[in-house]
């Protein structure tokens, strides 16, 4: 590296951290911050052609929003693949940790991994095949989704539990060390972390893949960015036509090879320029140091190198993906009469569901109760990490519709507050084996407490019946008026059995499906 | 051992005050009177039923550090009468820092979540206003507190109410189907943690053996409105009714017979009542308690 850092350069850097931080303080500020008022994290999505196009092949209709997304196309046709190197947040994370993987020197010229880099094209190409033929993945793999999620389920939850863990460990020690940390864990306790502990379903698995994204940066620089992303390699077959254009000048080049020591895209610019693979961030011009390399706007480009995916492979990814998205609709719940899961409030029927929902995870991270969880194969193989509701680790918060509020993809629609108070979730079912006012015969009714519907849905009838001594008593005995209930689940949370709840939250009549 | 001290020393100072002669309401102002004001303004009336008592300084010393338990239970407005009117909370913690306390908190464990509740109740507002130490519960700081009760020994209690000098209970009288209504010994589920719906079996005792084993130094009930029907969480304002009176009172079981007479029900209707006077924490007779009504 130079001493003097390039101006574009060091352009780009600032770009990154602040599109880094935007998105971060969007997605914090999504989460269930002690405040009403707050801004919807969705804004990133809508610049994402590649939901565009997911959208719509997988609903046949144009949301007006996703348009926006043509805003940065435009500009890659000037700039190329710039989205890659300046804005795109999971680009930025995964930049910084290739950065701080880098090794000294490189010996040798190296060899660009072309075949590596094709199989990026090739998920693009599956996941569009996929979703025509109706399985949406798109969410799987699309950078924004996956880093929405992977951020939500796990970096937060798990940066809260490490914070509180050690200054909890810290301040229970006596001596000086306790004296410092007590305040900071009194005041990280009231104003940082969240009341009670959050956690999620699925956290172990998409921590792990989390983790490997991350890791592979040590093997080489930007992994997931040139080898797995479909939204990289779909600016990568747009920047073909873009204007903007690396020059080597062949007569100063001393061929040292320096360029490929931070080339995003693992290759050295000066003798196989991939202009699909790169992401504009003006290391080579900064690291070449008789200053050969520059750029140029230009109409006719001058790849060097192109990446010819051929059409065996081509065919193959199609052929696959149209067999593969037959497996989930021919399998599971889908060809099951009934689905025990509940989706949340706004949620449309199941099968639009499935093909809206991109797993991004803002639905759960906006739920102050920690109600929504990913799903793992209950809702179908393809149903991986789209929300459901879990009562058993919250329930749905009556004057709250925070989670119809951001959802990018209207898979949950937007709802008033009073419109979600309405919306029938599901419907309270009494395990009458379990309920203590019907197995045992003594009064309990925490759930008829809970109620939040103003004219209870849960309530007491005063019947004769044995109790769990054999005597003949008499007992509120609960029970459910499903035309009141709208399935919010607190019931479920709240009952004080310690095996399983003696009342359970269902999908019964949930108004998604059968409205009437 | 500090606690003990704590509730001698005020046991003292409070005789103390009660032999002076120069009292605000000297002929009324005896250790068992229940006060019972009625008026316009919440704030005015909790005022006014606290001097009927002889004022904050008979129950809090120079110094303490004092908890003050609300009913923050639930994600409602003020209006809907679920949690304690802040009106009252404001009147209290500004007599309490006149009484010369050192700190003041307030703090209870909600059904809904906390951030919620704190905010929409209107009490986060009034209580960071007014210079005391609104707390949230730490399940960290749970320890288990032996309440030595018939029914009700050893339970999970927040060390905050344990490690103050005084504690004023201030709950919100509702309607609430198990436990027939909620008044200031129900209100003391706030101070637990733990799976406290396991508490319902057997409800009442479980109130009595809480309310005994945990000293409450005043209990000032927020019967501005009332909550008729569909308690304790409530929502609809149809079933809420104005009654614009506070109840003051430093024995929890009197102050709560004389809400539970306000309300309208009958003594066996609220069975830990009976319990708490089985276990000889004072009458269950209103006719039989030192009260005095006040019309502002």
């Amino acid at each position: 590296m130079s001493v003097k850092t390039n101006k574009k350069k060091l352009l780009r850097i600032i770009s990154q951290i602040l599109f880094l931080v935007v998105f971060f303080y969007l997605l914090i500020r999504t989460g269930a911050a002690a405040t009403e008022s707050f801004v919807y994290s969705d804004y990133f999505f809508y610049f994402d052609p590649l939901l565009l196009i997911i959208n719509f092949l997988a609903t046949h209709t144009l949301a007006a929003i996703f348009l926006l997304s043509l805003i940065p196309v435009f500009l890659t046709l000037i700039f190329g693949r710039f989205f890659c190197g300046w804005i795109c947040p999971m680009g930025t994370i995964n930049h910084f940790f290739s950065w701080i993987f880098r090794r000294k020197k490189t010996s040798g010229v190296e060899v660009v991994e072309k075949k590596l880099l094709k199989l990026k094209y090739i998920i693009l190409l599956f996941v569009i095949v996929m979703t025509i033929f109706g399985t949406n993945i798109g969410g799987w793999f699309d950078p924004f989704s996956l880093l929405t999620r992977s951020t939500t389920l796990v970096v937060n939850p798990s940066v809260n539990y490490l914070t509180e863990t050690t200054l909890k460990a810290g301040a229970k020690d006596t001596g000086i060390l306790a004296k410092g940390l007590k305040p900071v864990y009194n005041f990280a306790k009231e104003k940082v972390l969240p009341n009670k502990k959050r956690g999620y379903l699925q956290s172990v698995l998409i921590g792990i893949i989390f983790f490997l994204i991350i890791i592979s940066n040590y093997y080489k620089r930007r992994f997931y960015c040139n080898y797995i992303c479909p939204l990289g390699a779909l600016y990568g077959l747009i920047s073909k036509f873009s204007l903007l254009n690396l020059r080597v000048d062949t007569k100063s080049c001393k061929e040292c090879n320096i360029c490929s020591s931070g080339c995003t895209y693992n290759g050295s610019p000066f003798k196989d320029y991939l202009k699909s693979e790169c992401m504009v961030c003006y290391n080579c011009e900064d690291d070449c140091t008789p200053d050969s390399i520059t750029t140029e706007f230009r109409f006719k480009g001058v790849e060097r190198n192109k990446i010819d995916l051929g059409r065996r492979r081509m065919s193959g990814s199609i052929v696959s993906g149209i067999f593969l998205s037959s497996l989930p609709r021919i399998s599971g719940v889908s060809i099951s009469k009934t689905h025990p899961f509940e989706r949340p409030p706004g949620s449309v029927t199941e099968d639009e569901f499935l093909d809206k929902c991109i797993r991004c995870g803002e639905c759960m991270q906006a739920c102050p109760t920690n109600f929504i969880q990913p799903a793992f194969f209950e809702t179908g193989i393809d149903g991986i990490w789209t929300p459901i509701l879990e009562a058993l680790t919250g329930y749905c918060e009556y004057e709250c519709n925070r989670c119809t509020q951001v959802c990018p993809t209207n898979a949950i629609e937007k709802l008033t507050l009073e419109q979600k108070k309405e919306f029938k979730i599901g419907t309270a079912v009494i395990d009458k084996d379990r309920c203590y006012t019907y197995a045992d015969g003594y009064n309990c009714a925490v759930c008829e407490e809970h109620c939040p519907v103003p004219e209870k849905a849960i309530r007491f009838r005063e019947v004769d019946t044995w109790n769990f001594e054999g005597k003949l008593v008499k007992v509120k005995q609960i029970y459910v008026i499903p035309d009141l209930c709208i399935g919010c689940g607190i019931c479920e949370n709240v009952c004080p059995r310690s095996d399983a709840p003696g009342i359970i939250n269902t999908s019964e009549e949930e108004q998604r499906e059968f409205e009437y | 051992m500090k606690r003990r001290e704590f509730i001698k020393k005020s046991a003292l100072t409070a005789s103390a005050v009660y032999l002076s002669p120069v009292l605000a309401y000297p002929a009324s102002s005896g250790k068992n009177l229940v006060a019972r004001v009625t008026g316009e303004s919440p704030y005015d009336i909790t005022k006014r039923s606290v001097e009927m008592l002889g004022g904050m300084k008979e129950i809090i010393s120079k110094q303490d550090i004092v908890m003050i338990k609300p009913n923050i239970g639930w994600n409602r407005k003020v209006e809907q009468a679920a949690n304690t009117n802040p009106e009252v909370l404001r009147a209290i913690i500004e007599m309490v820092f006149d009484a010369g306390a050192k700190k003041v908190i307030v703090m209870d464990n909600p059904c809904h979540k906390a951030e919620d509740t704190y905010r929409r109740s209107g009490i986060k507002a009034v209580v960071e206003k007014s210079g005391a130490d609104l707390r949230y519960t730490d399940e960290n700081r749970l320890v288990i507190h032996n309440f030595k009760g018939e029914k009700l020994k050893k339970w999970p209690v927040f060390k905050d109410f344990l490690e103050v000098d005084k504690f004023i209970n201030v709950p919100i009288l509702k309607h609430h189907a198990s436990a027939g209504l909620t008044i200031g010994m129900k209100n003391l589920y706030g101070i637990i943690g733990g799976r406290r719906g396991k508490l319902h079996r057997n409800m009442g005792e479980n109130i009595a053996d809480l309310a005994k084993g945990f000293k409450t130094h005043l209990t000032i009930i927020d019967a501005y409105r009332i909550l008729k029907k569909n308690g304790p969480v409530g929502g609809r304002l149809s079933d809420v009714e104005l009654k614009k009176t506070i109840i003051c009172s430093r024995n929890i079981l009197e102050g709560d017979v004389v809400a539970v007479d306000l309300f309208g029900k009958k003594i066996e209707d609220v069975p830990f009542i009976e319990a708490a006077f089985k276990r000889g924490m004072g009458e269950k007779d209103i006719t039989k308690i030192n009260l005095k009504s006040l019309n502002i």
